[in-house]
């Protein structure tokens, strides 16, 4: 092979590993953690320009260039640098970017922040030596080796390789933890996981940033093999490729996005200049992208889950004594570790939740109109009453989902109105929801695991070290979780993915995965709308266990011969207000009561 | 102060392009829930299609502002029909969708990069006297442009108040099931909107075009994001909150440019991250609600 | 060819026989026979989870029925679907979403006059605003900005706008205080079987709708467990049980 060739497949090997690290990062951020990461040039821009800095000696042979710091630093520091560089404006544009909810909304503030990014740094000379860029960058070691140009190739190439390995095992090991588990399940469903005990935020922001790190690395790669960059090499269009890139090979998928990356550099971007040229370079380059605009679209139309979909993770056979030996675990006993609850100076020692003069309006309407009641420790308490009679509001303004207009919610003695679903949740109280929130591209025992407390793997750092760390839990939990299938009989859907199943079977996967998280207080919103009768009885003898060992549940229904069966007492409000409680019996022939049934 | 004056000149020309453009936008978004990034490019081609029949064929230059225009409304109609309507009914998530929308600007810009090359072009509509309007200066080219931007307000208002096409077009937007439910025949009323946005944006590019004097295949797509801001401002999907949101926006950046010609767009643009952040709904409101699952 | 009430003397005849249908392999609701008489008012009450809103959903072809037949007059709509139940003279008035909020109360009725003649429109908007002159007060209001009984007021007046023989509303009380709830019953929707239109209504205030209807059904479990005369059925002693869960198929 002749010398120019060997020089060509050393830069496509580099290129294919910086693509390939950006793929990663990008894929982690959207792929697994679902945000629309409109910026992502910027980020490598960063790194690039910052390792720039960091490895550009003192000299006075590039004398425009103003500000240099001179540090000279060897590899691998300055990319360490660029990282951290990466990670910190993520965190700084993160932090406002992703405060809106609605998805197109946080890619068009981040596509607005790359473009006045780019706009400043081609008009501000002072910003990275402006639109001239940088240059002159030395690469790693080369003054040392002394090695001819293809040689030298080979070895930046061999570091090339390591970094993009050392990314691959983050990648992975932070996608197949507990915490990449989390990020899908926010992806989606951020009300769900945050029902859970998740910061949905926060967590969105820590990806975002990890993501950020990682992009900026691969711009620090490219700057040591090119020797220059400037505004030029990073318009808010190659954001795109990266995006086409990890969309053809698959999202999620974290081997799509290495194929991905390599099919957009060898099919998309090196493909074309072998074409024959027959007109202008500029008529061929715009029938290339024209071309590849086309492309895109065919492939958006006939395989958009990308050529390599996320894997399905199948854990039934992880499960242990799952293979037939009949598990040993006796009466669940997930809920029974904490239903001690501590009350305040005024409080009732056998309740364990107390509401007091708790008020919502919607539009004008008083949803919830001054409703005091309490739920004592270890029953369960049925919440009935009419249409419109504001149960659902008054569980949903406990558990943190709505914020009440006024009152108090006691827990421990301490008020949580107005608290935030995720730290409601993380007080022990879990709820369920009137329409099924399960997490559809998650399978049903993923579904379990995401509930689950105290995962070691279930941090960044703990991801990090692997699924050895996150293995123990991992098995004791899915020991729980198998239970709990049995018990619903749907260990055959185990590894289905839960939207595949059908309403009331996803009711069932939300119910056993409030289970999972070890409420204290259990709040069940229509538990059983849509579940057929026999399941229905299976679900009210579960509850009644679970009361029996000690759970505090409160059960909004309106099948009220459920009601009847499991509730140790029952509240009935009508339009906003209570208007008795008492057992079922007794309610019934009460005429407020029935009077408030036919009338509405 | 004579500068403030002359920009707020600048900022009304601007504004009348932006009017156009932005309402075209939120028409759009408005009746199908779609973020179209193409559409800078039909600004662009409507652009064209005035350049090669002034230009290139002689024809009068208002016959060929009208023929870029109706190029304009066919080519917003073929590709709503045709690439985005299959995609819609398919249930497309909305994240594919934008990628329809880029892929689709790619092939628009590309394709006339390949019949028109990278150079610029103009109109060539040679040199004017300004006129002098209540201490500000205006071509007469750039009033023709604020006397096309308002006969298009005017127009849309009258359509979208007195005929039957425009209630339907509201309804459809309000609430396409409802709609459908009462008979309207939502398919094609959705196909009258892209016609109606492609006018805009053919109306809008035309008349930007003329304001700089020179265009090329970027020109449309590098001012989309200004109009989006625009749409987001008045609160996308409601097509009086554009006007508005043209008004402020085009007013505000030629006022900025007065400190620095660059800070023109960087003003434009840290407007739309402010409303996306604080005030997403725009200008609207917020009592227009309906009350929906309020209580039980 | 529509049918208008002109045709088929005062309303249509609806009947539904054996109508099963539910979201997805397991009916919600199963063999319901049910039969509205030219004028007559009827209605459907039950617990929640009883299926009525189903039972809309099959009639107006929102939801494909799993079994049964629908009939208006001598017309089958069973395998219809919604645009073209519609034109059958048949007006809907949904739960939510009943009407366009960014349009005036005007407009609104306009829309609902869609596919009639354009020259008779202006005609069919004087009589309808006849029929509910409180109209006047709020014609040019958009309709977001109505209050909730306002806008049910709206809703159904936009549903007569194209003089159906049958009008079918979903909870029409839904939302709404007493006192509004208890004027749309009575005033509004209580008048117009005396125009008549035959009136299929689901109800959450049992006693109220009852009072102005002809016959009710009373439905649970998705079954019909009991049809009468609505008078008979409000004088029915075991009325609380039937409304509390005591008599739910499980016990029958």
């Amino acid at each position: 092979m002749s010398a120019a060739v060997i020089s060509y497949l050393i830069s496509l090997l580099v290129y294919l590993g910086v693509n390939s690290i950006a793929a990663w990062a990008l894929n982690l951020q959207f792929g697994v953690g679902g945000v629309m990461n409109f910026a992502f040039i910027l980020y490598q821009a960063m790194g690039a320009y910052i390792t720039a800095v960091l490895t550009l000696p003192k000299s006075t042979v590039i004398g425009d260039q103003t500000y240099i710091l001179g540090l000279s630093w060897p590899w691998p520091l300055p990319l360490l640098g660029a990282a951290v560089a990466g990670g910190l404006l993520s965190l700084a544009v993160g932090s406002f970017a992703l405060r809106p909810r609605r998805r197109d909304f946080q890619a068009t503030v981040m596509l607005v922040v790359s473009i006045i990014a780019e706009t400043l740094v081609v008009t501000q000379p002072h910003w990275f030596n402006g639109n001239q860029g940088l240059y002159g960058i030395p690469q790693p070691f080369a003054a040392r080796l002394a090695l001819d140009p293809n040689g030298y190739g080979w070895f930046f190439v061999g570091l090339t390789s390591v970094s993009a390995l050392l990314v691959l095992l983050i990648v992975f090991r932070l996608t197949n933890s507990p915490w990449g588990r989390r990020l899908r399940a926010m992806r989606e469903n951020a009300d769900a996981i945050e029902s859970l005990g998740t910061n949905s935020r926060a967590e969105s922001l820590k990806v975002y940033v990890v993501g950020g790190a990682l992009a900026a690395i691969s711009g620090g790669i490219l700057v040591e093999f090119i020797g220059a960059w400037s505004p030029a090499a990073w318009g808010t269009g190659e954001t795109f490729i990266v995006f086409v890139a990890i969309i053809v090979g698959g999202l999620g998928n974290t081997f799509g996005a290495f194929m991905g990356a390599l099919l957009v550099l060898g099919v998309f971007l090196e493909l074309p200049t072998y074409l024959p040229q027959f007109a202008s370079a500029n008529t061929e380059q715009s029938l290339q992208a024209a071309s590849i605009g086309v492309l895109i679209l065919i492939f958006l139309w006939l395989r958009p889950q990308g050529i390599f979909p996320e894997r399905r993770r199948k854990l039934a056979d992880q499960v242990p004594g799952s293979t037939g030996a009949g598990s040993q675990a006796d009466t669940i006993t997930l809920a029974t570790t904490r239903h001690n609850f501590t009350t305040g100076a005024d409080g009732d020692a056998s309740d364990a939740l107390t509401v007091r003069d708790l008020a919502k309006e919607f539009g004008g309407v008083r949803a919830v109109d001054g409703v005091s009641f309490s739920l004592p420790v270890g029953k369960i308490t049925g919440l009935i009453g009419p249409n419109g009679a504001g149960k659902s509001t008054a569980l949903k303004l406990i558990a943190g989902a709505e914020k009440p207009d006024a009152g108090q919610i006691l827990l421990d003695g301490k008020d949580m109105a107005g608290w935030p679903s995720y730290k409601v949740a993380r007080l022990g109280l879990i709820r369920t929801f009137q329409h099924t929130s399960e997490f559809g591209r998650l399978t049903v025992l993923e579904n379990l695991l995401t509930a689950g407390p105290a995962q070691p793997g279930d941090s960044i750092g703990g991801a990090l070290l692997g699924k050895r760390h996150a293995r123990k839990r991992q098995q004791e939990l899915l020991g729980q979780a198998w239970t709990l299938l049995e018990e619903f009989q749907l260990t055959s859907h185990a590894d289905l993915y839960a939207g595949q199943l059908s309403g009331g079977q996803r009711r069932l996967v939300e119910i056993m995965r409030a289970l999972m998280a070890a409420p204290r207080i259990l709040l069940l919103d229509e538990p059983l709308a849509g579940v057929n009768p026999t399941l229905r009885l299976v679900i009210e003898d579960h509850l009644k266990r679970l009361r029996d060992e000690g759970l505090t549940m409160l059960m909004v229904e309106h099948e009220l011969g459920a009601v009847e069966r499991v509730c140790d007492s029952v509240i009935v409000m009508a339009q906003g207000k209570v208007l008795a409680s008492g057992g079922m019996v007794e309610l019934r022939k009460n005429e407020e009561v029935i009077s408030a049934y036919l009338v509405g | 102060m004579n500068q403030i004056i002359l920009s707020l000149g600048f900022g009304l020309v601007t504004a009348s392009i932006l009017a156009m453009g932005a309402v075209g936008f939120t028409l759009q978004f408005g009746v199908t829930n779609l973020f179209n990034l193409a559409y800078g490019e039909t600004m662009t081609v409507a652009a064209f299609v005035t350049y090669y029949t002034h230009v290139d064929m002689g024809w009068n230059f208002w016959l060929a502002m009208t023929a870029g225009a109706v190029g304009g409304m066919l080519l917003s109609y073929v590709i709503g029909r045709f690439i985005y309507m299959p995609f819609l009914h398919r249930g497309t998530s909305q994240f594919a969708m934008v990628m329809v929308t880029v892929a689709m600007s790619i092939i628009l810009k590309n394709v006339m990069q390949i019949f028109s090359g990278a150079t610029f072009y103009s109109f060539a509509l040679g040199p004017e006297k300004p006129v002098h309007v209540l201490g500000m200066d205006f071509t007469p080219r750039q009033l023709a442009i604020m006397g096309i931007a308002v006969a298009c307000m005017l127009g849309l208002h009258l359509l979208f108040r007195y005929t039957r096409m425009g209630k339907a077009m509201r309804a459809t937007s309000d609430d396409s099931s409802l709609a459908r439910s009462v008979g309207i025949p939502t398919t094609r009323i959705v196909g009258l909107a892209w016609m109606a946005s492609g006018l805009l944006a053919g109306l809008a590019g035309i008349a930007l075009a003329m304001d700089l004097g020179t265009f090329d295949t970027n020109f449309g797509s590098s001012f989309l994001l200004i109009i989006v801001a625009a749409a987001v401002f008045g609160s996308v999907g409601e097509p009086y909150g554009a006007m508005v949101g043209a008004l402020v926006i085009g007013i505000a950046s030629e006022l900025a440019a007065i400190i620095s010609p660059d800070l023109k767009n960087v003003v434009a643009f840290g407007l739309l991250v402010i409303v996306l952040l604080v005030r997403p709904q725009g200008l609207r409101s917020g009592r227009v609600q309906m009350r929906m699952d309020v209580a039980g | 060819m529509p049918i208008s009430s002109a045709d088929v003397g005062s309303g249509a005849a609806l009947e539904i026989r054996g109508l099963s249908a539910g979201y997805s392999d397991v009916p919600t609701i199963i063999d319901i026979d049910l039969r509205v008489g030219p004028g007559e008012v009827v209605t459907v009450v039950g617990p929640n989870g009883a299926g009525k809103s189903t039972l809309l959903k099959a009639l107006l072809g929102i939801l494909r029925p799993m079994a049964g037949t629908v009939h208006l007059g001598d017309r089958d709509l069973t395998a219809l679907r919604s645009d073209q139940i519609c034109r059958l003279s048949v007006g809907y008035v949904p739960q939510v979403r009943d009407i366009f909020p960014r349009l005036t109360v005007i407009e609104n009725l306009e829309m609902g006059g869609y596919t009639l003649p354009r020259s008779k429109v202006k005609e069919r908007l004087d009589e309808v605003m006849e029929m509910f002159p409180q109209i006047h007060r709020f014609a040019n209001r958009q309709g977001g900005h109505l209050s909730g009984g306002e806008r049910k007021m709206v809703a159904v007046a936009r549903a007569m706008m194209i003089r159906p023989a049958l009008l079918v509303l979903d909870e029409p009380t839904a939302g709404l205080a007493p006192r509004p709830a208890d004027e749309l019953l009575r005033d509004h929707i209580g008048s117009l079987s005396r125009l008549g239109v035959s009136l299929l209504m689901v109800e959450q205030r049992a006693r109220e709708a009852m009072s102005i209807s002809d016959r009710a059904y009373v439905m649970a479990s998705g079954r019909v467990l009991f049809e009468d005369r609505a008078d008979v059925l409000l004088a029915r002693p075991d009325i609380g049980d039937v409304f509390l869960g005591r008599s739910s198929w499980e016990s029958v």
